[in-house]
């Protein structure tokens, strides 16, 4: 009885080491404070430009994944897990009213939140020294509407623990059930394009992925 | 009803009387077409229902972002008669309740002047946003704790009721001045001339001094206080410049009925080298009512009724705008609109007439606007933050809402209420000894 409670112990420690090491492999980098989002777009009037400062989420990666741009690429063995979120209503311009417009075209009131998942990623061919670029596919939901989208995606490491993501990707609205908003405005009736641009740099730093998560 | 200057400027229901009409609207009557989605609905509460806070609880009625979910006054007729214009609020006494009241967003203070101090502190260190009506308060000190305690409020919008500087059609007038088109600040004049004696009527002694707080030196900033602070605020905001000494006199000339605060009374505020206020008012003669004009080397500007209009010095030079100006007989002269829109230049810029289209309102609608668009902007702020990245980071915190505030509505916040108000306060006490008082920057500063 006593030999087979140790064993037990002895299983029961091996198991939570085992696990605490694999765990340790996980890397996490959390969104901070500093982002950006801007989406660029046209109308019949003029130029409109609308940003966020938030962008929330995470990027998980083994520790494997090379981020040390003074080596050359490699494939990776494990795709990363990213998610990102923006709230609708952190999107602004300077005015009250166009944000009404386009939090409204958004539909805000169903659908707060912009969301994005990482599917696939590969590192594009680049010498030492170069940025780390990486093709990516991802599921883009606005509005609701979820559609895979490509786009190049560059990571900078700003700081021994900072991870600095830039990207950009046109879109357009119609493909996200979004009728570009033709608001009665000033003199008249004003279209805007279904063309937007959305352009981004995300800062994250490291953390802890188990003290990550178990604060979430 | 009483006609004063702050209800002539801010309320659509004076128009609408001067016009023989009677304009009804109740907290509940809002606008029949489809509103776009613009957040939830910030929930207010008024404390204060006496004549301004009923015209207060009328405006936010007319705004689509307003949910008036509660009022407040501890004197019961003033609380039935705000209950008129909102009968689905609910209506306590004691103004802590509403406070306690975890669905209210955000207070507007309206009570006598001497009153605020102690409400507001206690409304932002409940987290509510606040709209104090000016002046802040009656003291120096009371004005200092509350610019203290709303300037370290990081999370909560806080506004001054200086209500012009909300309005798009004062702020077009203001572009002009700033841009020179009057020339070199030479003085400014104002004045509010209405005949009736300030006295509410009171059921019963015991309430006798309570209504008519504005009559007791111990509570009331006088008629340079509670009426003159918009001017004297008009002056320094369109001069661009702040007060350095107060000078004045007062007399009780008709209502001798017991008040210690005169009925009458004339004011010089200086701006440093050069350009000065001069401000009269009077409850004993309505001759020409209220107004302000502002005198510059190449032109004069006058601002009455929300309307602008300009009167060009014979050798001032050309601006070139002026052949698309309007011209109209304004007051007695023939002068150059300045109004919204009234030019074709105004269609033309990058930005044609979005904001200011129909700027048919008055003040105290644009006032309220300004509140609940940035009260939205500041929790709206705070909530995708801080469902973002936690609260831990209150440096980040208040660098992202400043970024954010760049948007806001123009609206007077705490500093400016702070000036105007201890300007004020300071104007008064001037006219009490027949004295001149200077303004040392310390006086100005809350540290």
């Amino acid at each position: 009885m006593k030999l087979s409670r140790s064993i037990i112990s002895l299983i029961t420690a091996a198991t939570f080491l085992t696990a605490l090491g694999l765990q340790a492999d996980t890397i996490r980098y959390q969104a901070r404070p500093g982002s950006k989002v801007k989406l660029d777009g046209t109308s019949t009037m003029h130029d409109w430009t609308v940003q966020s400062g938030i962008i929330s989420g995470f990027i998980e990666f083994d520790s494997n994944f090379p981020l040390d741009t003074s080596k050359p690429s490699t494939d990776l063995k494990v795709t990363p897990k990213v998610e990102v979120t923006i709230p609708v209503s952190s999107i602004k311009s300077d005015k009250s009213l166009m944000d009404e417009v386009m939090h409204d075209a958004m539909k805000m009131k169903d659908y707060p939140k912009i969301e994005y998942a990482l599917k696939e990623m590969k590192p594009k061919d680049r010498k030492a020294g170069d940025p780390l670029q990486f093709d990516t596919k991802g599921d883009l939901t606005i509005a609701g509407v979820k559609k895979e989208i490509d786009m190049v995606v560059t990571m900078e490491p700003i700081a021994p623990d900072k991870l600095k993501v830039t990207g950009s990707k046109t879109v357009k609205m119609t493909d996200f059930g979004i009728k570009p908003p033709a608001p009665a405005i000033g003199l008249g009736l004003i279209k805007t394009g279904d063309d937007v641009k959305v352009t981004f740099d995300w800062m994250t730093a490291r953390k802890d992925a188990n003290k990550t998560a178990s604060a979430q | 009803m009483e006609l004063n200057r702050r209800n002539f400027l801010g309320s659509f229901s004076s128009v609408m009387m001067l016009m023989g009409g009677v304009a009804i609207n109740r907290a509940e009557d809002k606008p029949q077409e489809k509103e776009r989605y613009a957040g939830p609905p910030v929930n207010c509460a008024v404390i204060g229902c006496g004549q301004w806070g009923r015209e207060i609880i009328t405006e936010l009625g007319r705004q689509s972002r307003a949910n008036l979910v509660a009022i407040c006054d501890s004197y019961p007729a003033y609380l039935k008669r705000g209950g008129n214009a909102a009968p689905k609020a609910q209506k306590v006494a004691d103004y802590r309740q509403t406070l306690e009241n975890k669905d209210v967003h955000a207070v507007v203070v309206a009570t006598p002047t001497h009153l605020h101090k102690q409400i507001v502190l206690d409304a932002l260190q409940a987290g509510k946003h606040v709209y104090c009506e000016a002046p802040l308060a009656h003291t120096v000190e009371d004005a200092r704790a509350i610019a203290k305690a709303a300037a370290g409020a990081k999370k909560v919008n806080f506004q001054s009721g200086l209500q012009q500087r909300s309005d798009p059609e004062i702020i077009h007038i203001l572009n002009f001045v700033r841009a020179g088109a009057a020339g070199t600040p030479v003085m400014t004049r104002s004045q509010y001339h209405k005949k009736n004696s300030w006295r509410r009527s009171s059921p019963n002694p015991d309430f006798e001094k309570t209504l008519n707080w504005r009559l007791s030196k111990e509570s009331s900033v006088g008629l340079v206080g509670e009426m003159g602070i918009h001017n004297i605020d008009a002056a320094g905001w369109f001069m661009n410049r702040r007060a350095t000494a107060v000078s004045g006199f007062g007399s009780t000339l008709l209502w001798n009925d017991g008040r210690d605060v005169p009925d009458t009374i004339q004011t010089i505020v200086d701006y440093g080298k050069g350009p000065r206020l001069v401000y009269d008012a009077t409850l004993a003669n309505s001759f020409d009512s209220d107004y302000d004009v502002f005198y510059g080397t190449d032109a004069t500007v006058m601002l009455r009724d929300r309307r602008g209009g300009m009167f060009k010095e014979a050798d001032s030079p050309q601006l070139g705008w002026e052949v698309y100006a309007r011209k109209e007989t304004f007051f007695k002269e023939v002068g150059i609109v300045l109004a919204a829109n009234a030019t074709k230049l105004a269609a033309q810029g990058d930005n044609p007439v979005i904001d200011t289209q129909t700027n048919t309102q008055g003040s105290l609608f644009y006032a309220m606007e300004a509140f609940l668009t940035n009260t939205d902007l500041v929790r709206t702020g705070v909530n995708d933050f801080t469902s973002s990245f936690g609260s831990d980071d209150e440096k980040a915190l208040v660098e992202y809402l400043a970024d954010v505030l760049k948007g806001r509505k123009p609206a007077a916040d705490w500093k400016e209420g702070y000036v105007a108000t201890v300007t004020a306060i300071k104007a008064h006490e001037a006219i009490m000894k027949s004295s001149r008082i200077e303004l040392s920057d310390e006086l100005f500063n809350i540290a």
